[in-house]
């Protein structure tokens, strides 16, 4: 059954490949084929904030329910995975700027707020790693990232609207509340953050486990020791 | 269509490696917490 659905998930991405660079048109001012990027670039990012918000739960889940290491394993494992999914939507953002705006780095508020959230994100993991006592360490962690269900909305969609500046083309959501993507780009973005948002769990349910088990190879003792 | 054939066939390879490593890493990882279930 899980093989089933893993199968089913291959068939959904593939299809959202094919349509991004054979069925969806080329979106209207943009230089080249330049805009087939954004079909991976916006669900990457979504994809990062879903593993963020995740991390949240779990941590809140750790904190108040009965502090289950598993619970704690799986925030670890979803903030890795979100600051993979963030360096994959920064670079994927880099290359299109590139080509429309003429450099990578452009200090475009978009830009900032996700390296800002990368950058929260990265303390975690130094937070972790910093504490000597492991149970402290996942306490301190799980409170960071409860903090971050607050911090990862702030960044990923108050930020970039404060600033009314950005040369960043209008959200699939607009400014006024509405979305106005033609039907096929629409189709292909949606399919894209959701294959992608199931591809994070599957990712992440594995990470979990691989985790769990370096971490109790870590805890026995070694034949031979006392 | 025409340019992007290429760049559509190495999205496609690549996404089908990933698939078969995840895959390959599951029925690994599976393994491991069976082995340990025995010890």
């Amino acid at each position: 059954m899980k093989k089933l659905l893993a199968w089913i998930l291959w068939l959904w991405i593939a299809l959202m490949i094919v349509g991004a660079f054979a069925w969806a048109p080329l979106a209207q001012d943009f230089i080249g084929e330049s805009s087939r990027i954004l079909f991976f670039h916006v669900p990457m990012a979504w994809t990062a904030f879903v593993g963020f918000m995740a991390a949240g739960v779990w941590s809140a889940r750790y904190l108040w329910f009965g502090r289950n290491v598993r619970h704690d394993q799986a925030a670890h494992t979803a903030v890795s995975l979100g600051l993979v999914f963030c360096v994959l939507a920064t670079v994927s953002g880099a290359m299109w700027a590139k080509v429309m705006w003429g450099e990578y780095w452009n200090w475009d508020p978009r830009q900032l707020s996700i390296v800002m959230a990368m950058l929260f994100y990265m303390a975690y993991l130094t937070l972790r790693s910093a504490v000597a006592d492991p149970q402290t360490g996942r306490r301190l962690a799980a409170a960071y990232a409860l903090l971050g269900l607050a911090v990862a909305p702030f960044l990923f969609f108050v930020l970039p609207r404060m600033s009314g500046f950005t040369l960043h083309p209008e959200p699939v959501l607009n400014q006024s509340g509405k979305i106005e993507v033609e039907e096929r780009m629409l189709t292909v973005l949606i399919a894209g953050a959701v294959g992608f948002t199931a591809l994070f769990f599957w990712v992440h349910n594995l990470g979990r486990r691989l985790l769990s088990l370096s971490e109790r190879a870590a805890a026995r003792p070694i034949a031979g020791e006392s | 269509m025409g340019d992007n054939t290429w760049v559509l066939a190495v999205n496609l390879v690549i996404w089908t490696g990933l698939f078969l490593y995840l895959l390959r890493l599951g029925s690994q990882i599976r393994k491991l917490e069976q082995d340990e279930g025995r010890e």
